[in-house]
């Protein structure tokens, strides 16, 4: 507006520097900012998302779903469900798309070190807790045991599944993969059933440990009464609420639960939190 | 600084100002209506009823662009809006329940990020208010804690006086400078008597108790009761002087357009539905309760402002004829 910092609806412009297909709706697109110095001092914390622009269409928030411990890039993680996502979906390596963030708050990851973090996502939800997976993962030696639950509907609704093996490899995590019955294959070396079932079963220790959780409502609901059984606090588990927003900045009146406005006082809460809001998200 | 005005020099200090280039904005007769409109001199002045739509429009316009881009083989330009497009503003007899709401929108726009768009034309803006001396059944500013004669947010406040001039009162720096510099249009004090300010029916709300009410009632047949009739056209919300919700769009094609911010309403049924279609206020009776809710205890919770200044027009346009002064009331005799 009055110069061109102070217009706080103003993109930066950044390219697609690769497409990753993770299913057969939902994309993964890595950005680099195409100015130098944005892309020098862009900085975020795990847990904040953006507003991506595919200009003639509109704005879709999203988190950001790289780890803030990778620098010269950000990425993110959409299905087409929408417009935006649509035409977002239609663009291709090289094109441009805006990007306004980050925003929100983030996970307090500097209160989980020396603790035991346990992630329990469900479908496209695990993009909000990779970010924080890889950063851990990057700081491995601040942290306890680290568990990965993570389930889908069926083995093609997985996302990040060549991470997902990575993360099967390696000695210092601990990952345990789901499907849904019904949706696997004969060839699924994973687990068959619902995640809080499965959450159950691997039966994490809670003393000393974190719990972040994300997932559609319905798994959210079924897996919050199994980290209490299983001795977690509410204080101890972590979550984000995905609302609709457009502004991403405390104005245009969309996102609230209550007097909480998730893009500036989430979208990470904790259980207690979650629990005192009104049940309206 | 005070100061008296006849109306022939209000409307000569209108064409005066319009002549130095600014933009003046003032009641202005549109139709059957009255609307605050941009002025092209001093006659077009309509003194005579409350323009249907508040004035919130000189700083937050109903819809305007945030930015343009550009698509080409090079790739995409995006162009940031000319300041120099926000002009130099007078908003003119203005009344007290439309100004008091310019510094509660200031609170929304101007914590954390700042919404320069909004910002900028605050600061360009002198306002001068109106006293009131008719009120009609549906105002009830006082109701909210304001009155037919008060000055909140204004810059100049003009009373009516029995002889058809104004009494003009300085109330800020901003309002100073521009007797001053207009001094050869105004005179020294009064000699008639101002007139009698108006007396809306509603009498003074227990507001807190309203707050206190809410924060315990999320829950309550109340929101059912109303909203049953409720038909979520958003007029109450596009017609209040502090409602601010908006949306962004792009209009356009792929290879230019604008993306635009324009009045939205929380009474709206898609307001807060998601793209996968899960929608967190799903039937009438949540929004018209967030309404509510935002208006007298969620405003209040995080910047200590009610987002009602009591201006009536909600309760003249319903088209079910909801009354959110009754509403209060209701709430206030619990």
């Amino acid at each position: 507006m009055c110069d061109h910092s102070k217009n706080i609806y103003l993109p930066q412009l950044a390219t697609i520097a690769e497409i990753v297909d993770e299913t057969a709706d939902i994309r993964t697109f890595r950005l680099v900012f195409q100015d130098e110095a944005v892309r020098e001092s862009f900085a975020f914390r795990a847990g904040q998302f953006a507003e991506y622009s595919a200009f003639g269409a509109g704005e879709a928030t999203f988190c950001i779903a790289s780890a803030p411990t990778r620098k010269g890039y950000i990425e993110c993680c959409f299905r087409a469900v929408g417009r935006v996502t649509e035409a977002l979906r239609s663009l291709e390596i090289g094109d441009t798309i805006g990007v306004r963030g980050p925003y929100g708050n983030s996970f307090p990851i500097e209160e989980f070190f020396g603790k035991n973090l346990v992630f329990v996502a469900g479908g496209i939800a695990l993009p909000p807790l990779r970010t924080l997976i890889w950063q851990c993962l990057d700081w491995r030696e601040k942290f306890g045991e680290i568990t990965i639950v993570y389930g889908a509907r069926t083995e093609g609704d997985l996302v990040y599944k060549r991470e997902l093996k990575e993360w099967e490899e390696r000695d210092d995590v601990r990952l345990v993969k789901t499907v849904d019955p019904g949706g696997n294959s004969p060839k699924w070396d994973g687990k068959v059933g619902f995640v809080p079932t499965i959450l159950e079963e691997a039966a994490p220790v809670a003393e000393n440990t974190i719990a972040l959780v994300c997932g559609p409502p319905i798994m959210i609901k079924f897996t919050l009464p199994v980290l209490e059984k299983l001795g977690f606090g509410d204080d101890a588990i972590y979550t984000t609420l995905e609302n609709r927003m457009k502004c991403g900045l405390g104005k245009c009146g969309r996102c609230n639960v209550g007097n909480v406005y998730v893009c500036k006082d989430g979208p990470v809460f904790t259980a207690a939190r979650v629990k005192a809001m009104p049940q309206e998200f | 600084m005070q100061k008296t005005i006849t109306e022939p020099n209000l409307r000569l200090l209108i064409d005066t100002l319009v002549s130095e280039g600014k933009r003046v904005i003032g009641p202005k007769a549109a139709g059957t209506m009255t609307l605050y409109e941009p002025l092209s001199q001093g006659e077009e002045l309509n003194l005579g009823e409350l323009p249907r739509r508040s004035a919130k429009e000189a700083f937050f316009p109903l819809c305007e662009t945030i930015l343009t881009y550009e698509r080409d083989k090079e790739g995409v330009r995006v162009t940031d809006v000319d300041p120099q497009a926000i002009p130099e503003t007078v908003l003119v007899a203005a009344r007290p329940c439309d100004v008091a709401a310019a510094p509660v929108l200031d609170s929304v726009f101007s914590w954390d990020f700042k919404d320069e768009f909004f910002l900028e034309r605050r600061r360009k803006t002198t306002i001068i208010g109106l006293a009131c001396a008719r009120a009609d059944d549906a105002c009830f500013c006082t109701a909210v804690g304001l009155s037919p004669g008060d000055t909140k947010g204004s810059d100049l406040f003009l009373a009516p006086l029995t002889d058809g001039g104004y009494r003009c009162d300085a109330i800020t720096e901003k309002g100073e400078a521009l007797l001053a510099a207009h001094a050869d249009l105004f005179s020294d004090a009064a000699t008639a008597e101002p007139l009698p300010l108006a007396e809306p029916t509603l009498g003074k709300l227990d507001l807190e108790k309203i707050r206190q009410w809410l924060d315990t009632h999320f829950e309550d047949p109340l929101w059912e009761e109303i909203a049953a009739r409720c038909a979520g056209c958003g007029a109450c919300a596009f017609l209040c002087p502090a409602c601010h919700c908006f949306d962004i769009v792009d209009e356009g094609g792929e290879e230019k357009g604008a993306r635009r911010k324009s009045w939205d309403a929380c009474g709206f049924g898609k307001f807060t539905n998601h793209a996968s279609g899960h929608n967190p206020r799903d039937v009438q009776p949540s929004r018209y309760r967030n309404r509510i809710m935002h208006k007298f205890k969620y405003y209040v919770d995080k910047f200590d402002q009610r987002l009602c200044t009591g201006c009536g027009r909600c309760v003249r346009a319903c088209p079910v004829g909801i009354d959110i002064a009754t509403v209060l009331e209701e709430i206030n005799s619990k």
